[in-house]
């Protein structure tokens, strides 16, 4: 029970346990502090591999363009209406009544800027790679050259001067960016486009399992569009589209598709056909957009109806006699307004007994005006108290009919330049140059027409240099590219948009007839022409980097 | 002198070292004292002897003995000697002597407990008595060899008294020590209270001492009573009582910082599913927010509000190993709960502290305790609380005509189709056909007890919550086991703590809030189902039917694993020196399923037509070692504790996940045209698709830590902390972090000059700490720059091909600082009964890991987090508990109320504000305001005629109406813009408060808690505030009726008007005080009224205790904000601007009542 203890043994039992105690803290302790993840390179790694380097360049592809841009911007236009919103707000856009601070507009911008950071970082760095050829490697040197220049293109398209980066950037240099002219940005392009088309394979060089990939057609084609939407390089334009349609054994194959639906819906045509020049690519199931869902007919099974076809645009599509439906004698009937219209139309618009295909090619008709569906088939009735259409018309045009896949998944690829749109700068630069002849108009707008199928002559000929030949090019371009998000680039470059973006854009004609002749009124548009055709720069953009400056009118 | 240091017997010192309670060796080593300080310390004791004091005073409420036999060897000059296999020193007595000679005191004190005593000159030899005496036995039994006393004056012994002493809840209270006034007699209760005492005839008059621990003494005139019932009440105060601090454990008495201790009363008996709702309201400045309130779902935790810009999460500590899951641990299985608030007390976490430690403690077994076990059970209902009501549909139409006209359109409804409506009656779409009431079971055992040298502790729990919704068999079940044992084996202490959970959830397979809304938006013109059953769809809900979904949509069900363990050796090294090595960890592994059917509506939609089936896998190791040495040492007054340690904490989770699609319809499992979802699926090698970190993380820390304490007679007490943490998710340069903290604590009530008003202010401490916390809770390798690749980036050729995206990385990155400051006091006045405590904290964090926003966004890419930001965070606490004990009903109140408000001091470089829109409103960090505020614009009255739409102020392009909201013109400028937005609150809680009162009459007892939020604003947007929100909503609710007309223009909203409508935009889609709602909020969270069986009858059945009670939770709200639970916010707990708006969709909060039983055998 009992045990001595003397005080000078404790105190060495004391230091000798203090001692050890600290050392054995110091062995439990000792744990190793440098981890690293085992899922990714560091920088100083990652460009040896040939496969890193082809997944940067493929991140980059990734990053041109998305679907709900391409399908949203159509409600920037006349040519559809968005009432939930959608794609930060594009409805706030359109009626006018919108902030500097609208999300739409730091989206895009820096959209655009991530897209060219990727890229300035890959030119930077590929170099560190020895192993891929050096053919290979100018070659993707070029893809990534191209894409940087379609995103300044975006970018100065929509805020004139803005912020030019011809190399990566750091944080301290983004602090302090100048906006350079557009004239600039716009050389900047041109030239990066030309560098590209030099160093780029026409389509026909490529292998097919690089289909997709960007050609010297499409800096080609890019370029003249470019030059287009200036206004005043009309003949530089021509020379472009000449050496496209002309020149193919140099620049690639093009050829218009046979059929314009298959040309949207089918799935090998959609993608391998030779009118495709650059197109966002995606794959079934794997790599899919969706925005269907709000398009279709809910009965079809779409949800919330949220990018509604305009009256106007379904007025700008011509009879099949190739008249307006506004000229005399077109033969339109109001009450029957769907008929002998240009076939493009039913290629794209779901209207009032519409014969929906379904995938397994049985059909369902469509009612949409108020009250006439059979029982039990009210759902894609336009009512201002439901979820179907806004304006009382569906799309049809890129609906998917290859896979039922979950919703509205689609794999289809998504034209961004397609050779129809050369025909149709073509057209529109020879005629901007009094060149305008029937060569031209049998180049383009007949071989549109033809394989749009029509077959009235009053449709294919050549109706000589009539007067309102401008607009019938115009508009040969809007229906041809209705859906395809260039109608607002055409009314902002034609100044068109102070004219037709001011007002209301109507729905068919289910309203109150002392309204508007009975078109519903789907929403009051203003643009301001004073300020709407550049948009604000960020607000919180400008805040932090004081040089950017601002747009006039914000 | 030399001798009277070695009579100390050897087990008894052994006690000093090694228990875990530092009140015992506290006073062992005073006991220690005298000789030590005679041989070696420059301390005098020349009066030792004469410290003997003839008379002897004592008062000692539920203190071990060894504690007690210490004081009196202090006061004495007497030593103990004893031997610990006879002698029980850890039981618990209540000494209440005043001027006694040591041998009425001796025996006062051991008679009762059987233990004989012998005095040989300086020493006192303890001995069992030799008979065992039975209870009530009458007479104390010593054998006359250690009572010479009551040898040489035997007592006539002839009137029997007999009684019971009960507690509060009339239930028996055993092992009170009943003496007869001025004399030798005395004896104990038995297990259920009873007792009987023989007493002289002449004593008849004389007066009974009751004492036990934890009551407050009693002394009862007999008065000639034959019968008796004592009722003790409960003395809960106590200088002795100990708090769990870090890595050990304090007196309450000398702690310096701001520590909340938490006892399990706190918890029992209420129908809380996890620990941490269970906290809400029950400390000040704890505040827990819930996002949602379905089964199984997590909280947000905050310990005085947000201080980093980063994870606010504080650092969960069970049983002394960090990481611990307050939703998995049993409610049931705790002991108590310190809150470590401040840096004085939390320091010693270091680089995790500064958003708080939360200690838990689990129950333990006691030595020398007979086996016991303890039913604890909870079965009731929960009743779903939906607060909205759609209006009727013919109502509704009408509304809707309204809403066309105002928007110059045609009305969608004839009035004869309104009248059809209301002839019709409404339709089954509605939220509350998509619930019902759903029961909800706790279970828990336990078993517990102890021997002369190890204690056990065994207890097993079930958990069953319902879940609310419709459909089969969604809920939460929660199995709990916890193992908790202690042996010594000579001097080695060796503790072993385990416990193992399960968890299985199954819920339903798509979003509870879109389900929610998909079922209350819809007007009342439909139904989910036909005559027929088919499930419909509508104009409204075009695409799912909720009721569907929930009943034949398949499922996602977890199921999950966790299993904590802790080992730990105790060995004191030598006398005021031990070791303590601990080796603790926590397996996680998680697993969850789900499929989802596919489902088609009448007339279109579809659901699951992708007929997913999912499964994924987690897996986690956090291990813990630490080798802790402490030393104590008490020179006379002055008591120095030094506690240094070290410790490295590991943790690795792995994780994988597959996805497939187009699975076979029936069984889910592959077909032909399934598909592997690669942009979800990752192996635990790969990217976490998710959330894009690595799908396996490893992650370390390396420390130093310690803690130095000095007192000086529990009157002035000093201490300092620190913790030297190096860290894995820095670089090396930057790994190492010192976080110290100093704190000191002045008990003015000890001061002489407090003398005369003792008896008022009982005890009054002031204390203050100052120190360094730090947080690191940041993603880990942010700071090396990285490339990860991702799958299906783009395609080409109709085949995919994977991406590679480029993550800066920053290799500056360090630790965060947060320089903290406390000041409190602790008083307790009126004769013991009422005790409050103040604290005041001011918490200055700097280094706030935040990304950059000072760079424009056209830079190209998004940043890792920098140490940039700096946040200040002030505020206050108080409490006051009051105990009023009376003759028929014992009653206590207790209060808690605490405030936090931040301010943000900078945000990144020289960017002082963040601005995020959120729907119609925005979501701000701006510098000189809270972390995160609200901002839009303020409302100024509606536009009643045109000269007001002529002459206010308004949007550029935009078109009024009268009725529609005008707003506030903030620089005058004479239009709306940008520049005129507010910034309208702040969404995080402020005045948070607790409440409870406790009553006790006869077997009754009544237990009501109330919890609230004093101020929070909160904005909400959706079809519960706008009609006919946007184009989804379709029908208004009944609070929504008080809108703009000519005949009632100061509506509470503007007048209705559709979608795409210039007045909706001006009205609806711009952000302003319209979505602004005061979420202050008091709720009756909890009322339980209990029922105690006598033991009289309980007894018979072994049963120690039985308890009945009812208990209900959440059962009235009270807040201005009606339509949606006030609690319910949109933000995770550091208010992340990433959070969505909050669309008043959340699963609704559940009332429950029930009813419980805890039967101790």
């Amino acid at each position: 029970m009992m045990k001595m203890h003397c005080h000078m043994c404790t105190k060495k039992i004391f230091c000798y346990t203090v001692l050890s105690a600290a050392l054995l803290v110091l062995v439990t302790a000792c744990k190793k502090l440098d981890l690293a993840p085992s899922d990714r390179y560091t920088d100083l790694t990652f460009w040896q591999s040939d496969n890193n380097v082809n997944s940067a360049l493929n991140n980059i592809y990734s990053g041109i363009y998305t679907s709900d841009r391409i399908f949203y911007n159509e409600a920037l236009s006349d040519n559809a209406f968005t009432k939930l919103g959608g794609s930060s707000s594009v409805d706030a856009i359109s009626s006018g009544n919108f902030t500097p601070s609208l999300p739409r507009f730091l989206n895009d911008w820096g959209y655009y800027y991530g897209g060219i950071k990727s890229c300035n970082i890959f030119l930077e760095n590929v170099d560190k790679n020895s192993s891929i050829a050096d053919a290979v490697k100018n070659r993707m040197k070029a893809e990534v050259r191209f894409i940087r220049a379609w995103h300044h293109f975006n970018l100065m398209k929509w805020w004139g001067d803005v912020p030019l980066l011809k190399k990566d950037i750091t944080p301290d240099e983004a602090k302090v960016a100048v906006r350079a002219p557009r004239t600039e940005v716009l050389q900047f392009v041109l030239d990066e486009l030309d560098a590209a088309a030099a160093a780029l394979p026409a389509n026909t060089q490529y292998a097919k399992t690089d289909l997709g990939r960007i050609t010297r057609g499409a800096a080609l084609a890019l370029k003249a569009r470019v030059l287009l939407y200036e206004g005043n390089r009309m003949s530089d334009v021509v020379a472009i589209c000449e050496q496209l349609i002309n020149n193919q054994a140099q620049n690639g194959t093009y050829a218009l598709a046979a059929n314009y639906t298959d040309l949207f819906s089918d799935k090998v045509i959609n993608k391998e056909s030779n009118e495709s020049i650059f197109a966002l690519q995606y794959v079934p199931q794997l790599k899919t957009w969706g925005d269907y869902l709000d398009f279709a007919p809910i009965s079809v099974g779409a949800r919330t109806n949220n990018l509604s076809p305009t009256q106007e645009l379904v007025n700008a599509y011509i009879m099949t006699n190739g008249k307006q439906i506004s000229d005399a004698g077109s033969g339109y009937d109001e009450n029957n307004p769907y008929k002998n219209r240009d076939p493009r139309l039913a290629a794209t618009i779901v209207y009032d007994q519409y014969k929906w295909v379904n995938p397994d090619g049985s059909t369902q008709i469509i009612y949409i005006k108020p009250g006439s569906s059979p029982a039990g088939q009210g759902a894609n009735e336009y009512s201002r108290a439901g979820q179907g259409t806004a304006s009382g018309y569906y799309w049809r045009k890129y609906w998917d009919p290859n896979y039922s896949a979950p919703g509205f998944s689609s794999g289809l690829n998504l034209h961004l330049i397609r050779y129809a749109e050369v025909l149709l700068m073509y057209a529109e630069a020879k005629n901007a140059l009094g060149q305008m002849s029937a060569d031209v108009w049998n180049q383009t707008i007949r071989a549109l027409r033809l394989r749009a199928g029509f077959t009235d002559a009053g449709a294919l000929d050549f109706p000589g240099n009539v007067s309102n030949m401008t607009q019938i090019i115009q508009n040969e371009r809007r229906c041809e590219l209705a859906m395809e998000g260039i109608r607002i680039d055409d009314l902002r470059r034609w100044k068109l948009a102070e004219t037709v973006l001011n007002g209301w854009a109507h729905g068919a004609k289910y309203g109150d007839a002392s309204v508007d002749n009975g078109y519903i009124q789907v929403q009051l548009r203003v643009f301001d022409k004073s300020k709407h055709y550049l948009w604000p720069i960020p607000p919180s953009e400008t805040s932090l980097d004081i040089n950017l400056g601002q747009n006039f009118g914000y | 002198m030399k001798n009277a240091m070695h009579t100390i017997p050897l087990r008894l010192r052994f006690y000093a070292f090694s228990g875990i309670y530092a009140v015992s060796f506290l006073l062992l080593t005073v006991l220690n004292l005298p000789a030590q300080v005679a041989n070696a310390s420059p301390f005098k004791a020349a009066n030792f002897y004469q410290a003997k004091e003839n008379k002897i005073s004592l008062q000692i409420k539920n203190e071990k003995l060894q504690a007690i036999l210490e004081k009196i060897e202090k006061k004495s000059g007497y030593a103990f000697v004893y031997s610990n296999d006879e002698i029980n020193t850890e039981q618990k007595l209540s000494v209440n002597a005043k001027d006694k000679n040591i041998g009425d005191l001796l025996r006062e004190i051991f008679t009762p407990i059987h233990i004989g005593y012998e005095i040989v000159k300086d020493k006192i030899i303890l001995k069992p008595a030799k008979t065992a005496v039975p209870l009530a036995a009458g007479s104390s039994g010593l054998t006359s060899d250690f009572i010479p006393e009551a040898a040489t004056a035997p007592m006539k012994t002839d009137t029997l008294i007999e009684g019971r002493v009960v507690d509060e809840n009339k239930n028996g209270v055993g092992n009170v020590n009943i003496k007869l006034k001025g004399s030798t007699l005395g004896t104990t209760t038995n297990a259920t209270g009873y007792f009987s005492l023989r007493i002289p005839d002449d004593q008849r008059n004389g007066v009974l001492v009751f004492s036990s621990i934890g009551y407050a003494l009693r002394e009862v005139p007999i008065d000639g009573q034959k019968k008796l019932v004592i009722q003790m009440n409960a003395e809960s105060k106590d200088l002795g009582e100990v708090v769990i601090v870090g890595y050990g454990t304090q007196r309450k008495v000398s702690v310096t910082g701001a520590v909340d201790n938490i006892g399990k009363k706190a918890i029992e008996g209420r129908p809380v599913t996890n620990l941490s709702t269970a906290l809400q309201g029950v400390s000040p400045n704890l505040i827990i927010q819930q996002r949602n309130f379905e089964p199984g779902q997590g909280v947000n935790i905050n310990i005085r509000g947000l201080g980093t810009l980063g994870d606010n999460t504080p650092l969960v500590v069970i049983d002394g190993i960090s990481g611990g899951d307050l939703n998995l641990i049993n409610p049931n299985d705790i002991e108590s709960i310190s809150i470590l608030k401040d840096a004085g007390t939390a320091a010693i976490y270091g680089s995790r502290a500064a958003n708080g430690v939360i200690l838990i403690t689990t129950k333990k077994g006691r030595k020398n305790e007979k086996p016991t076990v303890a039913y604890n059970g909870i079965y009731g209902v929960q009743t779903p609380h939906i607060s909205y009501k759609p209006v009727h549909a013919w109502e509704n139409a009408y509304y809707k005509n309204e809403s066309l006209v105002n928007s110059g359109l045609s009305p969608a409804f004839t009035p004869e189709q309104i009248l059809e409506l209301k002839n019709r009656g409404d339709g089954d779409w509605r939220v509350d056909n998509i619930v019902h009431d759903a029961g909800q079971q706790s279970h828990n055992i336990t078993i517990s007890g102890g021997g002369p040298t190890g204690t056990y502790l065994l207890s097993a729990g079930f958990l069953d919550q319902q879940n609310n919704f419709i459909g089969p068999n969604y809920g939460y079940k929660r199995y709990n086991i916890r193992f908790n044992q202690s042996n010594e084996i000579g001097k080695l202490k060796l503790n072993t703590i385990l416990s193992y959970v399960k968890v299985e959830g199954k819920d339903h397979s798509y979003a509870s809030g879109t389900l929610m809304v998909d079922a209350s938006r819809v007007p009342l013109y439909y139904s989910f189902q036909d005559s027929a059953g088919n499930y419909l769809t509508n104009p409204v809900s075009a695409q799912f039917n909720p009721k569907a979904i929930l009943e034949k949509g398949g499922y996602r069900k977890s199921n999950d694993d966790e299993i904590f363990g802790n080992f730990s050796a105790e060995y004191p090294v030598i006398k005021d020196l031990k070791l303590r090595g601990v080796f603790g960890g926590t397996v996680r592994s998680n697993h969850s399923f789900g499929r989802r059917m596919q489902l088609n509506f009448i007339p279109g939609g579809v659901y699951g037509d992708d007929r997913e089936v999912f499964d994924n896998n987690f897996k986690s190791l956090f291990t813990n070692i630490q080798l802790i040495a402490e030393y104590n040492k008490t020179i006379q007054k002055h008591y120095i504790q030094v506690l240094v340690g070290g410790a490295n904490e590991s943790y690795k989770q792995e994780k994988n996940a597959l996805y497939q699609t187009l699975t076979d319809s029936a069984l889910g499992i592959p077909t032909s045209s399934t598909k592997i979802d690669a942009t979800r699926s990752f192996n635990s090698n790969g990217t976490d698709l998710s959330d894009g970190n690595p799908a396996t993380i490893e992650t370390s820390i390396n420390s130093l830590f310690g803690r130095a304490s000095y007192s000086y007679n529990d009157r002035y007490f000093a201490e300092v902390d620190f913790r030297y943490d190096g860290s894995s998710k820095f670089a090396k340069s930057n790994r190492w972090g010192f976080f110290p903290s100093a704190s000191a604590g002045w008990r003015i009530s000890e001061e002489s000059f407090m003398d005369g008003i003792r008896s008022v202010v009982n005890n009054l401490k002031i204390r203050s700490s100052y120190g360094m916390l730090g947080n690191q809770n940041v993603n880990a390798y942010q700071y090396q720059t990285a490339f990860y690749n991702y799958p299906n980036a783009y395609g080409f050729n109709n085949t995919v091909v994977s991406g590679a995206g480029y993550r800066l990385g920053n290799p500056s990155l360090t630790w965060e600082k947060a320089a903290t400051f406390n000041i409190g006091f602790d008083a307790t006045v009126l004769n013991r009964r009422l005790d409050f405590s103040f604290d005041y904290f001011d918490k200055t964090t700097s280094d706030i890991l935040y990304g950059r926003r000072d760079v424009p966004q056209l830079f190209g890419a998004g940043f890792p987090d920098y140490n940039v930001a700096k946040v200040k965070n002030r505020g206050w606490e108080l409490r006051a508990n009051y105990n009023w004990p009376g003759k028929l009903i014992n009653q206590t109140f207790s209060v808690n109320l605490a405030d936090n408000l931040n301010e943000l001091l900078a945000l990144t470089y020289g960017a002082s504000e963040q601005v995020e829109t959120k729907e119609e409103f925005e979501i701000v960090r701006k510098v000189g305001q809270p972390i995160t505020v609200y901002q839009g614009y303020k409302r100024d009255g509606y536009f009643q005629n045109l000269d007001d739409i002529n002459k206010a102020p308004r949007f550029a392009n935009s078109t009024v109406t009268a009725g529609d909201i005008k707003f506030k013109d903030r620089n005058g400028d004479g239009v709306i813009d940008d520049k005129d937005k507010y910034i309208l609150g702040n969404p995080f809680p402020r005045y948070t408060f607790g409440f409870t009162y406790t009553a006790a009459i006869k077997g009754f007892d009544l237990q009501i808690f109330i919890q609230g939020v004093g101020k929070r604003d909160a904005m909400i947007r959706g079809e519960q505030v706008e009609p006919f929100h946007v184009g989804y909503g379709g029908t208004m609710y009944t609070h929504q009726t008080d809108y703009w007309t000519p005949s009632n223009p100061n509506a509470k909203y503007p007048r209705l008007a559709e979608n795409g409508t210039a007045s909706n935009k001006n009205n609806f889609r711009t952000g302003s005080d319209l979505y602004l709602f005061n979420a202050a909020y008091a709720r009756l969270k909890n009322v339980q009224l209990g029922y105690t069986i006598p033991a009289r009858i309980t007894s018979k059945a072994h049963i120690q205790k039985a308890r009945l009670y009812v208990t209900g939770q959440n059962l009235i709200t009270l807040s201005k904000l009606q339509f949606l639970d006030p609690e319910i916010t949109e933000f995770d707990n550091n208010e992340s601007l990433g959070a969505g708006a909050n669309s008043a969709r959340a699963y609704f909060m559940p009332i429950f009542y029930g009813f419980g039983l805890d039967v101790t055998f």
